[in-house]
């Protein structure tokens, strides 16, 4: 319940005009720190959401993969570069994006409990790639891909793709090299 | 060796009745195989003059042969490392048939990509080719290649994860699936993980690398088919399409090499010694294998320079110590052990004898003055046609004999033995045809030759016949393995040792 409640209070702070034309003026800000924290709502609600309504989540996301499928599809749409566009343009592709995200939350707690290991694993290792072609995207484009924002902005953005994709990385090496003996997953 | 014999020294491990879906893999990727040196000799008769090809199915040609070979090659290799991996770690076979689904809706993606919408790229599909063929081929044809490979290495990820994450869960980490702390001393020596463990964490660790690095660069193709608005940096995408494709074409062999490990212990009663060499053996293969792609760029003058030396420097050091101590170790193996030759036992060493003599025009070419002048020559075929054709293909067909004995009670015959001497003269030949071409500065990947150039291509053309004839032979005895097995039961091993 605490979870929720700092969800629902994350949730509106985002929504706060002040903060949210803020956080939407800077390129990098609005895709790897705004779009992250709503799906980070959902993921702080899933909890209460998934409890409440476990059987409709049984029926259909038994083992997590339609779930994930549905995330992968919710998170590449907000990763193209037109679609940011557009939600700074037009009205209700904002509040597509305010729900849409959230939803992704919810979706992304449920399956990823259910995945299990080899999923998680795939997940991972496809977002990994999925960045690092954003990054490429993002720095190496010679053509301003926004309307709303300068080629500046879109290369900062690429940098920062790709400081994730390197932690991403590193973690993965990290994680594949150090001893798993004593646990009994990955 | 008979069969009796050949029941006393199986393991208990391989009392698995469960083999039809290896035999699946196999037998698809050993017929893709023949398929391919279909391919190639008509593309070796255009070459000679004698086969009137336009040269647009030429370069459909050249584009499905190498695809189709590396892909089949890959998916065979794969089948024979999941079949003997799964004795020490726990594998799972849901993964390994989503892998096969995988292959066969990319092969299809692949065929119609390139024989309905005429793409042909040549499996490089170097930026912005794709995008830029002057009209050869359409947007349609390249995604579909493109996608394709996309759903390929997706099915290939997924294996390889499963690998990693079996071979984590019984030895820890990947690491010390590779053998690490026996190096550093932490362990002794006679608890280091069995050689098949080791390969496969090697091939596990690249292959995962290759296929993100190859997933990068697809979709980055892919977006700038739909829209060539979207460039990118060449140089970068050069470096990733072979990051992607000289990896996962090296790891077949290392693949392969398995069936060298598992089958001569069990034919001389030997155990495969593995020892502190061997285990830094693979992890200088599996760090080098990472890196030395950069050896297809030497002739990239835009290339960082400590890349390109790098290249030529660790190429040197990649493959030869575990081509060393594997061949060193099959010697030491066979020699005075009594070993009654057979077919699998004979393509296993053949295999090894491939391995060595291929090995030797890469290392020429991966040395920078020599590479300027011959990697746009015949003589980079030349050398991968010895390496794979001689090598890591051998391997699979080994392989193929091997569970063919072992699972059923059928016996090869004259025919396979003819075959066997057949498809060693035979692959021998275009190996040296395209050595010689490449000596005589015959380019490569051109459609059209001189009268020059055209005798050594008739010459491998029809060598290439008779190589498909004894690959013919050898998939033909597998067939006859599935068909007999159909017939008998899958529990052949149980009741051969009842």
């Amino acid at each position: 319940m605490k979870k929720t409640g700092f969800a629902f209070v994350l949730y509106i702070l985002m929504i706060i005009s002040p903060i949210r034309n803020f956080i939407e003026s800077i390129m990098i800000a609005h895709m790897l720190i705004q779009l992250p924290l709503l799906i980070f709502v959902g993921w702080l609600i899933g909890h209460f959401i998934v409890e409440k309504f476990h059987s409709l989540f049984n029926s259909w996301n038994i083992n997590g993969v339609p779930g994930m499928i549905i995330v992968v599809f919710i998170t590449m749409y907000w990763m193209i570069p037109r679609t940011l566009d557009e939600a700074l343009t037009i009205g209700f592709m904002e509040v597509f994006k305010f729900t849409s995200l959230p939803v992704a939350g919810v979706i992304l707690f449920d399956s990823w409990r259910r995945i299990g290991d080899l999923g998680k694993s795939f997940i991972f290792l496809n977002y990994l790639s999925m960045f690092g072609l954003m990054a490429w995207l993002y720095i190496d484009s010679p053509i301003q891909i926004c309307n709303n924002y300068l080629t500046g902005q879109q290369r900062i953005l690429g940098w920062g793709f790709l400081i994730i994709t390197l932690a991403m990385a590193l973690y993965t090496i990290q994680s594949v090299f150090t001893d798993h003996s004593e646990e009994n997953v990955l | 060796m008979g069969c009796l014999e050949m029941t006393t020294i199986v393991d208990k491990g391989e009392l698995k009745s469960r083999n039809s879906m290896i035999a699946t893999y196999l037998v698809i990727g050993g017929a893709v195989i023949a398929v391919m040196m279909i391919f190639g000799v008509l593309m070796l008769l255009a070459q000679g003059g004698v086969l009137d090809l336009s040269p647009a199915a030429f370069y459909q040609f050249l584009t499905i042969h190498g695809t189709g070979m590396i892909g089949a090659a890959a998916l065979a290799a794969v089948g024979l490392m999941w079949y003997f991996l799964r004795d020490y770690v726990e594998l799972s076979k849901k993964v390994f048939t989503w892998n096969l689904i995988l292959f066969l809706i990319a092969l299809v993606m692949i065929i119609v990509g390139v024989f309905s919408f005429e793409y042909a790229s040549a499996w490089t599909f170097l930026y912005p080719l794709p995008a830029l063929s002057a009209g050869a081929w359409g947007i349609i044809g390249a995604l579909l290649y493109l996608g394709g490979m996309l759903v390929l290495g997706t099915g290939f990820l997924l294996l390889y994860i499963d690998t990693g994450r079996a071979i984590i869960r019984k030895y820890g980490s990947l690491g010390k699936g590779l053998g690490w702390d026996v190096i550093s001393g932490k362990k002794d020596v006679k608890d280091a993980p069995p050689a098949t463990v080791i390969a496969s964490t090697m091939v596990t660790i690249v292959n995962t690398t290759a296929i993100v690095a190859g997933a990068v660069v697809l979709i980055m193709n892919v977006i700038n088919v739909i829209n060539p608005a979207f460039t990118f940096d060449p140089l970068l995408a050069k470096n990733l399409t072979y990051a992607f494709g000289h990896i996962f074409a090296n790891a077949i062999i290392y693949m392969g090499v398995i069936v060298v490990y598992e089958i001569l212990p069990r034919y001389t009663n030997r155990k495969w010694a593995v020892n502190k060499s061997f285990l830094i053996a693979w992890t200088m293969s599996t760090a080098f294998t990472l890196v030395i792609y950069t050896h297809h760029m030497l002739m990239d003058s835009v290339m960082p320079k400590w890349m390109l030396i790098m290249g030529q420097a660790l190429s040197y050091a990649n493959g030869i110590p575990v081509l060393v101590v594997t061949a060193y170790g099959a010697l030491m193996i066979v020699y005075k052990s009594g070993i009654k030759w057979d077919m699998a036992s004979g393509l296993a060493f053949l295999s090894m004898f491939g391995w060595s003599v291929g090995v030797v025009p890469a290392i020429v070419d991966a040395t920078i003055v020599v590479n300027h002048v011959m990697h746009n020559t015949k003589w980079v075929p030349g050398h991968f046609h010895m390496y794979m054709g001689l090598g890591a293909v051998v391997m699979l067909f080994a392989f193929m004999y091997y569970l063919a004995k072992v699972d059923s009670n059928l016996k090869p015959n004259g025919l396979d033995k003819l075959a066997f001497v057949c498809y060693t003269l035979a692959m021998i030949s275009i190996s040296a045809q395209f050595l010689v071409s490449g000596a005589i500065s015959t380019p490569r990947r051109w459609a059209t030759h001189f009268p020059e150039w055209m005798g050594p291509a008739l010459f491998g053309a029809i060598a290439g016949v008779f190589l498909v004839i004894a690959t013919s032979i050898f998939i033909t005895h597998f067939i006859r393995y599935i068909i007999v097995r159909n017939k008998t039961g899958s529990d052949f091993y149980e009741r051969k040792l009842a």
